[in-house]
């Protein structure tokens, strides 16, 4: 059906619906009233509740170190990177001990599905996060140039690193202030713990598809 | 479609079942949990009213909504279809199959997909199809359908799982589900990684900027809608909300709804196919707007049914949903919402024993996040459906014998004497345990308390000369 006259069905459907009394002005968000104050604690006590690891550090050194430790304790040989000026640390990938792969940044249409299966056996992902939700322990993520989508959702762990500052109270509290954000990206995701699903007899389990581990680091200051 | 039974008769095959035993576990779980997460919220009511505000906004201007969401997805260099009906959405999705040559297609979960039966039209001009929801996977496997809007396999045990697992995918029999959903992730991360074509619905669209919102907490709805080189959405005309402050309204109510959760794991939404220098994402992405009959619900009385946001919370509180199980719906929706959604889009004629599905108790309509008057819409269907003479065999002629009696005092009284008498041949200790004809589909299931021997008229005169 061509869009006018399927419009066309449409507008004349509204006009003899028996709808509730329909609001005249666009209703818009709807920004709960939640303190400021005290969100780093709160946005670090929900990442943990919904599964998700949580680390505040005081500095990049703090940050370098913590990753490389984390990377040690999941045997991981490589891993996959936004590009370093994406990412809230500065020189990550040079100061880590062991960095035998660099940021693996897919390129274009061509390479896309070599790089997509190449990985399948990457264990550990790293991005930045444009903000934390403390309200719902989640981190809101904007795929783009030198941000792949892939970084955080095909290894088996996630680390998001994140600005102490850049933390708000809710979801809505964000999108208040960032009224484009969906326009701006080919995808705007935010992700709330670890990949779960309770599909069999409702028992939870943890990275299905997407991550099993998520850590969130919180650079403090 | 071809109704096979009636909803008595599913409802019958499913009573008290071991998947409809598994089912109302499960559901009764996801209703603590929604009750759990309303309770801590503390702007949950205010949230709920806004969303139904919104909801009902969109529908009222789902014309003007449609059109710039489409100016929109199109000017992010996606492409729209206007799908009147099933047959429409499947043409599309085919033609944009062959002449991207896509072989292989994977699906996040999708009601609407499911409404339109996609799967097997695609299959049947060779493509393979792969469901990646774990639920919507298992549902495949075993040539099943789901019984629930959001947890689809809520029937199954894991011992179903775990012999379908074994008998399809080779493996050795485990009903840890541990183990069960290790196999599933593997199995899938190939053929996400080497599919053409992803498809997934739409939970919301956003006018303003032309995208679409899934929410998954599996991650397949981003695998999805990220991995293969084309990525087609296939959204409900009525799922639209104005800005993307709607939208988080919206998001806002339907995890703490759908299963307690603040947010879904994976918020996750597209606005249009990779940008020049994205590093990854689809090369294509298509978007079907789908009536389906819509327009004609949206013309009628049961209008309000599509404010929907598709949370299944309804479903979890249905007294009668969790004894007869989703099944007993016979189509994609089941539930309170179900058995208002297929006789509005489908029609009344082959559904409608549908809107008789439910006791009205109203706890359908307390659980809906944007406040679905669903037990109104149950009688507005039962009137329709009467006045179209498809009432329950019976109910017009009975109805017309109570019109008579109870408007003439002098049979009225012979009729209630005339039931005391009765009562004292048949009932034991104040109850009728079994009645002839037509009164055995009550008493088949509780007893009836008899009638007092002496009817209130006559017990009141003779309060009357005793004072």
């Amino acid at each position: 059906m061509n869009r006018e006259d399927f419009l066309e069905r449409v507008r004349s459907a509204i006009k003899v619906s028996e709808l509730p009394p329909i609001p005249e002005a666009p209703p818009g968000g709807l920004v709960p009233d939640l303190p400021r104050a005290g969100v780093t604690e709160r946005f670090l006590e929900q990442v943990e509740a919904v599964d998700g690891h949580t680390h505040l550090v005081g500095s990049d050194d703090e940050a370098v170190h913590l990753i490389g430790v984390l990377l040690e304790q999941y045997g991981a040989t490589d891993y996959l990177a936004w590009a370093p000026d994406h990412l809230p640390v500065a020189g990550l990938a040079e100061r880590l001990r062991a960095t035998p792969l660099d940021a693996v940044v897919p390129g274009d249409a061509e390479g896309r599905l070599e790089h997509q299966t190449g990985y399948t056996d990457l264990l550990v992902g790293i991005t930045g996060a444009s903000a934390g939700l403390a309200e719902s322990g989640s981190i809101v993520l904007e795929a783009g140039p030198g941000r792949p989508r892939m970084a955080s959702l095909i290894p088996l762990v996630h680390i998001a690193l994140l600005r102490e500052r850049d933390i708000t109270q809710s979801l809505s509290h964000w999108i208040a202030d960032h009224a484009e954000a969906a326009a701006d990206t080919s995808n705007l995701f935010i992700i709330t713990g670890p990949s779960r699903t309770a599909d069999i007899e409702q028992t939870l389990n943890l990275g299905v598809h997407g991550p099993k581990h998520l850590h969130v680091v919180v650079l403090g200051g | 479609m071809n109704v096979p039974v009636t909803f008595v008769e599913r409802a019958h095959r499913g009573i008290g079942n071991r998947s409809t035993a598994a089912g109302e576990v499960g559901a009764r779980r996801m209703m603590s949990h929604r009750i759990a997460a309303s309770a801590d919220y503390p702007a949950m009511e205010e949230m709920r009213d806004q969303a139904r505000r919104i909801r009902l906004y969109a529908l009222g201007h789902l014309d003007e909504l449609l059109a710039r969401f489409s100016d929109e997805v199109e000017g992010a260099g996606g492409h729209v279809h206007f799908a009147a009906d099933a047959d429409e959405a499947i043409a599309y999705i085919r033609k944009v199959a062959e002449e991207t040559n896509v072989r292989r297609i994977v699906k996040s979960k999708s009601m609407v997909t499911e409404e339109i039966h996609l799967n097997a039209a695609l299959e049947a001009h060779d493509l393979e199809v792969v469901e990646t929801d774990l639920g919507e996977f298992i549902i495949q496997l075993s040539g099943d359908t789901p019984s629930h809007i959001i947890a689809p396999v809520m029937h199954k045990t894991r011992q179903d799982v775990g012999e379908l697992f074994s008998e399809k995918l080779g493996i050795e029999y485990t009903d840890d589900p541990t183990e069960l959903n290790n196999v599933a992730r593997h199995h899938l991360r190939e053929i996400f990684l080497s599919a053409d074509m992803g498809i997934s619905g739409c939970n919301v669209a956003i006018a303003e900027s032309g995208s679409i919102v899934l929410v998954t907490n599996e991650g397949n709805g981003r695998l999805t809608t990220s991995a293969p080189r084309i990525h087609v959405a296939v959204m409900g005309m009525e799922r639209i909300v104005p800005t993307l402050s709607d939208a988080a309204v919206i998001l806002e109510v339907l995890a703490r709804s759908a299963t307690g959760q603040r947010l879904s794991v994976y918020t996750n939404i597209v606005t249009g196919a990779r940008r020049p220098g994205d590093p990854d994402g689809p090369e294509e992405f298509h978007v079907v707007i789908l009536d389906n009959g819509r327009s004609r619900v949206l013309a009628g009385d049961a209008a309000e049914v599509l404010a929907c946001i598709r949370c299944g919370a309804c479903l979890n509180v249905c007294p009668v949903y969790r004894e007869a199980g989703g099944h007993a719906y016979g189509f994609t929706y089941s539930g309170p919402i179900g058995a208002v959604i297929t006789p509005s889009l489908m029609g009344l004629a082959e559904w409608h024993d549908l809107p008789y599905a439910s006791s009205l108790c109203g706890a359908c309509l307390d659980a809906c996040p944007v406040r679905i008057d669903l037990p109104g819409l149950l009688l507005k269907l039962r009137r329709d459906a009467v006045s179209e003479g498809l009432g329950p065999d019976g109910l017009e002629g009975a109805l017309k014998w109570f019109t008579r009696l109870a408007t003439n005092p002098g049979m009225w009284r012979g009729a209630t004497r005339a039931g005391g008498w009765s009562a004292k041949l048949i009932a034991r200790q104040g109850w009728i345990k079994s009645l002839p004809g037509r009164g055995s589909a009550w008493t088949d299931y509780r007893d009836l308390p008899a009638p007092a021997a002496k009817p209130f008229h006559a017990r009141w005169k003779e309060r009357q000369r005793e004072s």
